[in-house]
């Protein structure tokens, strides 16, 4: 069974107006969960039990469904994570291209293996899947953020830049 | 109507009848998981794949539909589908799929309750391989309490996803999900919301493997030992079809038994469980007469005159007490007795509760009251204000059993009698203000008829053996009929009583356990009451 | 070698290419004009005419797919545009949102009006956050000058456009899974029948239909299907976004008309192998298709047809290109990795036989491998999905076509360099 955050605290949306026009677009309430999930990431950074409950309780459905839903997508975190994410595309194209390399070279200097976070908070590594830029390959996500035809240096004055 | 060939056997089917429910109707075996006549088909585990003529992949049996072909489509012009389940390619496939679900699944049969009634043991040793190719590190995960009535074995689930569904379209409560996606997948459900619904027994019963267990039953027993008998739910008026499952005296489980009239595939956990309160109760084993503080046993024969010369003494002052508890034979033969004054005591109610599915507790937690109100002519509901006018002296009681709580009105109305004489199994609070405690059967020993709420006479049969000197409440009751009247008939077989029902209550003519069979008969626009 | 004059991504250099005003400067939206004063029926028999078949990967014909929809239906029709770009090698679909976005626009009004759409959606990953932004804008724009919304252009058709964020799950680039994931629950996909033309999304008729795919609409509807039909091969026309990665010089999105050799592509508009290094291998339809050797890649035309004749597939034109320097192992343990990772979970081959091919190419690597492996690997890619010689029988085993994503690869490349591979095996027990 599954716990996560701190069930007392009722988490509700900043901007119920956004949530409305969220629900409003779709014929059925329950393709806004995905919408609101995101939604609720961007306010909470990760998704806890009380988000669960209060995205659950707007889409008409059983927590449990809404967890499921959850559970299955990479990009939603349910538990908490550093400042910045470095997501490094790991498949043939970037890999071929030297991603390995960023990966090694991130945990030498900040100390943290994929799925690990810094004990400041600053980064966290993950290894991800294809992000779909092999053009530029190697490629990294930080957040919401593409960065493309890296190398070593420049991925290291990149990580040196967020702070 | 499409005309379905099937390992060279020709069946007619409905149109839009699956491949796999065709089979099964016909006894051809096809191996499934994820497939449950009662749940929404997802084909997710692979193992009905057959072979259809004509498309070029093998097809999951349960999401293949046969229908109506135009006449120029048809196969041989005359079949609709022709499919293959038992070529060497289905077969190397079943045992591929096999080969993929023991990938990491324990070894763990001698330890496993499934085992017996497992469908990955039974098709392993039809299809599978002997032996395990797998040489890497196995998916290992500690067991999970899913609710305080199941707990899942990670390592054993296959995934099915039945429970899932269950709680989905069943229950309607939702509280199993799917956690995690790949070869990390699991069944899970929130720690704040468990799996407690009134429907939570069922998912141990669908589950094919034995991955969900019930705590209740877990490593107390095996199937093999057990004896299994067909038999009627006694905790409320749906009269579910179940199996009791006992060795010796004892009753281990109780599984649901399908009757589409009735209850479907499925039982509550009231019927479920509710054996257990008649495990630890101080049972009645021979007749008894009070004398001060004490109670002295003696034998039938005393019991029955001593219990006849009181009635006949009271002169027609006796009232008799009904119980929708008990079988429609036993409620009949009482009526018989005492054609005049007669009721039973007030109603227990509990929460009438419908599923989605339409399921349905009863809020009448008695099995018989619609039983007893056919065979019962006359029911007084103010017994009360009947023994007062009629000024009634004695009572003569079917006890309802250790669901009865006696309240404080009852209470004060033995105690103005001059006698009472109570037929009960157990030294419930109302036998013990009885005079005279005639032993009969606890509900897992009785045989008999029992009408459900919707008029559906079904047979209830004993699932445990007779204890010390009891006797079948009706055998008690023509004992009573014959020492109170010797020219009445002594029954010495239920079906003799059966027939004079049936003589007396035109609905009820004509029953035969052989014709109420193993799913009952419905009496509806025949039965008064 | 002769240069196409690029038309999906012909402007693409420019300032503001992807800006409404632009658009319009370059004779956009003059395809919905016409489209909306023509009868429904005959836009889609102009597309089936053209037959563009679908750019997500499956290639089926658009036309005919359209078709599928039932006419009699009172349910609505939904169209989605699956923008969930996520077959490695494959970054096609990320150009055209970034840098036309009205142009997929325009496909998907017109697409729409084709199937009586009034409520349209586009699922984009949920990475492609950038793109979700330019989306929004140029929705936002289109709304503002009645392309978008009620009576477009002044005519009686009514569409809303809905962008639904994905959140990292390959498998919903698959159209059920896709569906799924719309209706807010996990990305597994449903098996097959009923198909999402007759029950989709909200069991409603739904087309899914890739970015590229709709990109090509305006196109055939301005200038029509015989002109369609005359561009590039003859099964399968018109102009097609190759996507080339790996070991070459200048990795990016070509556009060339179907049927360009791979040899062009790779040695001509991809500058050929970096430092000097030789071919080896080359994915030419996405991580999903099975490899082609050097010989083979020399040899054969991108188009559907000439794929399937050497034994793989056009996909979605990802083309990954792999030099000498590449371990073909790693490689494919490298696949193999993506396709567990990716895996639902819902059907017991794909979830249990990824796995398993992941950890026996990694005890491969780590030099724990045994001979028996080898003829493993081919039997559990078989078991997962099938092969993909449809003479010996192609017996897919899965609820979508990922067994077949996985096996195929994976499969090709242990067939194909079968060496390697009996390399990593520890020296005293290879068999010769």
């Amino acid at each position: 069974m599954n716990s996560n955050g701190t069930p007392k605290e009722k988490f509700t949306f900043s901007d119920s107006e956004k949530v409305e026009k969220i629900l409003s677009q779709y014929p059925d309430k329950k393709s806004a969960t995905l919408p609101l999930l995101h939604l609720a990431q961007s306010e909470k950074a990760y998704i806890s039990s009380s988000v669960i409950n209060t995205v659950a309780h707007l889409v008409d459905c059983h927590p449990a469904v809404v967890m499921d839903c959850v559970s299955f997508y990479t990009m939603l975190y349910t538990k908490p994570h550093g400042r910045h994410i470095i997501q490094v595309c790991q498949t043939l194209s970037c890999s071929l291209n030297g991603a390995d390399t960023l990966v090694d070279h991130m945990t030498g200097k900040y100390g943290i293996k994929p799925g690990e976070t810094t004990t400041d908070e600053r980064f966290t590594l993950m290894k991800v899947e294809c992000l779909g830029s092999c053009g530029t390959a190697p490629v990294v996500q930080v957040n919401k953020v593409y960065h493309e035809d890296l190398s070593k240096e420049k991925f290291d004055d990149l990580l040196e830049s967020l702070k | 109507m499409p005309l379905l060939k099937i390992d060279g056997r020709e069946i007619e089917v409905t149109g839009g009848t699956s491949v796999l429910q065709a089979a099964l109707a016909n006894d051809i075996e096809i191996p499934y998981y994820c497939y449950h006549p009662a749940l929404e088909v997802v084909g997710s585990c692979r193992m009905c794949l057959v072979e259809v003529e004509g498309m070029p992949k093998l097809q999951v049996s349960c999401n293949t539909f046969v229908g109506d072909l135009p006449a120029e489509r048809k196969v041989d012009s005359k079949y609709d589908m022709v499919v293959n389940t038992q070529n060497d390619l289905v077969i190397q496939e079943r045992k591929n799929m096999l080969e993929f679900l023991l990938l990491n699944h324990p070894l763990d049969c001698p330890v496993c309750d499934q085992a017996g009634e497992c469908y990955l043991q039974d098709y392993s040793f039809k299809y599978g391989n002997a032996h395990s190719r797998f040489e890497e590190e196995k998916r290992v995960r500690p067991n999970e309490y899913l609710g305080s009535q199941i707990v899942i074995n990670h390592n054993r689930c296959i995934l099915c996803s039945r429970c899932v569904r269950f709680t989905q379209e069943i229950s309607g409560t939702s509280e199993l999900y799917v956690e995690a996606r790949g070869y990390d997948t699991k069944i899970a459900a929130l720690e704040d919301k468990p799996l407690d619904n009134l429907l939570a027994g069922n998912v141990a019963d669908i589950c094919p493997v034995g991955a969900l267990l019930s705590t209740d039953y877990i490593h107390k027993n095996r199937i093999w030992n057990l004896k299994k008998q067909p038999s009627i739910c006694q905790d409320c008026s749906v009269g579910c079809n179940i199996d009791v499952f006992s060795q010796k005296d004892q009753v281990f489980r109780l599984t649901p038994r399908e009757n589409q009239d009735v209850n479907g595939y499925f039982m509550c956990d009231i019927g479920r469980y509710g054996f257990h309160r008649f495990e630890e109760i101080e049972r009645l084993t021979q007749p008894m007469v009070q004398k001060g503080e004490t109670w002295e046993a003696i034998d039938w024969e005393e019991a029955i005159q001593k219990a006849a010369d009181l009635m006949e003494k009271s002169n027609g002052k006796t009232a008799g007490v009904t119980s929708p508890y008990h079988t429609n034979e036993t409620n009949f033969l009482l009526g018989q007795i005492f054609k005049d004054v007669w009721g039973s005591m007030p109603q227990i109610l509990g929460e009438e509760i419908t599923f989605p599915s339409g399921f349905r507790i009863s809020a009448d937690r008695s099995p018989n009251r619609k039983g007893m109100n056919d065979i019962c002519e006359i029911i007084e509901l103010d017994l009360d204000s009947e023994i007062s006018s009629k000024a009634i002296n004695g009572l003569y009681i079917l006890d309802d059993g250790v669901d009865r709580e006696l309240d404080d009105t009852w209470k004060k109305i033995l105690e103005k009698m001059d006698f009472v004489i109570v037929q009960s199994y157990a030294m419930t609070d109302l036998a013990k203000l009885a005079h005279i405690v005639l032993p009969g059967l606890a509900p897992l020993e009785r045989e008999g008829t029992m009408t459900n709420d919707r008029g559906r006479i079904q047979w209830l049969r004993p699932s445990l053996p007779v204890m010390g000197e009891s006797k079948p409440d009706w055998k008690i009751l023509s004992w009573i009929r014959k020492a109170m009247n010797k020219d009445e008939q002594d029954f010495t077989e239920i079906n003799e009583v059966m027939k004079e029902m049936g003589e007396v209550f035109p609905a009820y003519k004509g029953l035969s356990f052989f014709r109420i069979g193993p799913h009952g008969l419905s009496l509806n626009g025949k039965a008064s009451g | 070698m002769k240069s196409f004059k690029p038309i999906l991504t012909e402007h693409i250099h420019q300032k503001d290419c992807h800006t409404l005003s632009f658009y319009k400067s370059v004779g956009g939206y003059r395809a919905l004009e016409k489209v909306l004063k023509m009868n429904p029926e005959n836009v889609i028999q102009e597309v089936k005419e053209s037959d563009l078949r679908g750019r997500g990967g499956a290639g089926f014909s658009t036309g005919v797919k359209w078709g599928f929809i039932p006419k009699d239906t009172n349910k609505p029709t939904y169209l989605i545009n699956n923008a969930d770009e996520s077959e490695p090698g494959t970054f096609k679909d990320r150009l055209l949102m970034d840098k036309a976005p009205h142009q997929m626009l325009e496909g998907m009004i017109i697409s729409a009006y084709a199937i009586g759409c009034h409520k349209s959606f586009i699922y984009i990953r949920g990475e492609f956050y950038k793109e979700y932004k330019m989306l929004e804008t140029a929705i936002a724009e289109a709304v503002g000058n009645n392309i978008l919304g009620k009576n477009i252009l002044g005519s009686n058709y009514d569409l809303d456009v809905v962008i639904h964020r994905g959140a990292g799950a390959y498998i919903c680039g698959e159209e059920t899974g896709l569906i799924e994931s719309l209706e807010g629950k996990r990305g597994w996909p449903r098996t097959k029948p009923p198909f999402p033309a007759i029950e989709g999304y909200l069991q409603c008729p739904t087309i899914v239909n890739n970015v590229e795919t709709l990109s090509c609409i305006p196109h055939i509807m301005n200038y029509g299907a015989d002109w369609f039909k005359s561009i590039g091969s003859e099964k399968g026309p018109g102009p097609r976004l190759f996507c080339i990665s790996g070991c070459v010089n200048n990795p990016g999105v070509y556009e060339e008309p179907m049927g360009v050799s791979l040899k062009e592509l790779i040695f001509e508009r991809a500058g050929g192998i970096r430092n000097g290094k030789q071919l080896k291998a080359v994915f030419p339809g996405g991580s999903s298709s099975a490899i082609l050797t050097a010989d083979e890649a020399l040899d054969v035309k991108m188009d559907f047809e000439d794929l399937v004749a050497k034994k793989s597939m056009l996909g979605s034109a990802g083309v990954i290109v792999m030099d000498e320097t590449v371990d073909m192992v790693q490689a494919c343990l490298n696949i193999a990795r993506f396709y567990a990772h990716e895996s639902c979970g819902q059907c017991t081959p794909c979830r249990e036989g990824t796995a398993w091919l992941v950890k026996m190419l990694t005890r491969l690597v780590n030099g724990g491998g045994k001979p028996q492996d080898i003829d493993m690997l081919f039997e559990i890619t078989d078991n997962i999905g099938g092969l993909i010689d449809s003479s010996k029988g192609s017996f897919g085993k899965t609820i979508c076509p990922f067994g077949e994503a996985v096996a195929w690869p994976v499969r090709s490349f242990v067939e194909k360099f079968k060496d390697e591979f009996l390399e990593y095996l520890p020296q005293e027990t290879v068999v010769a």
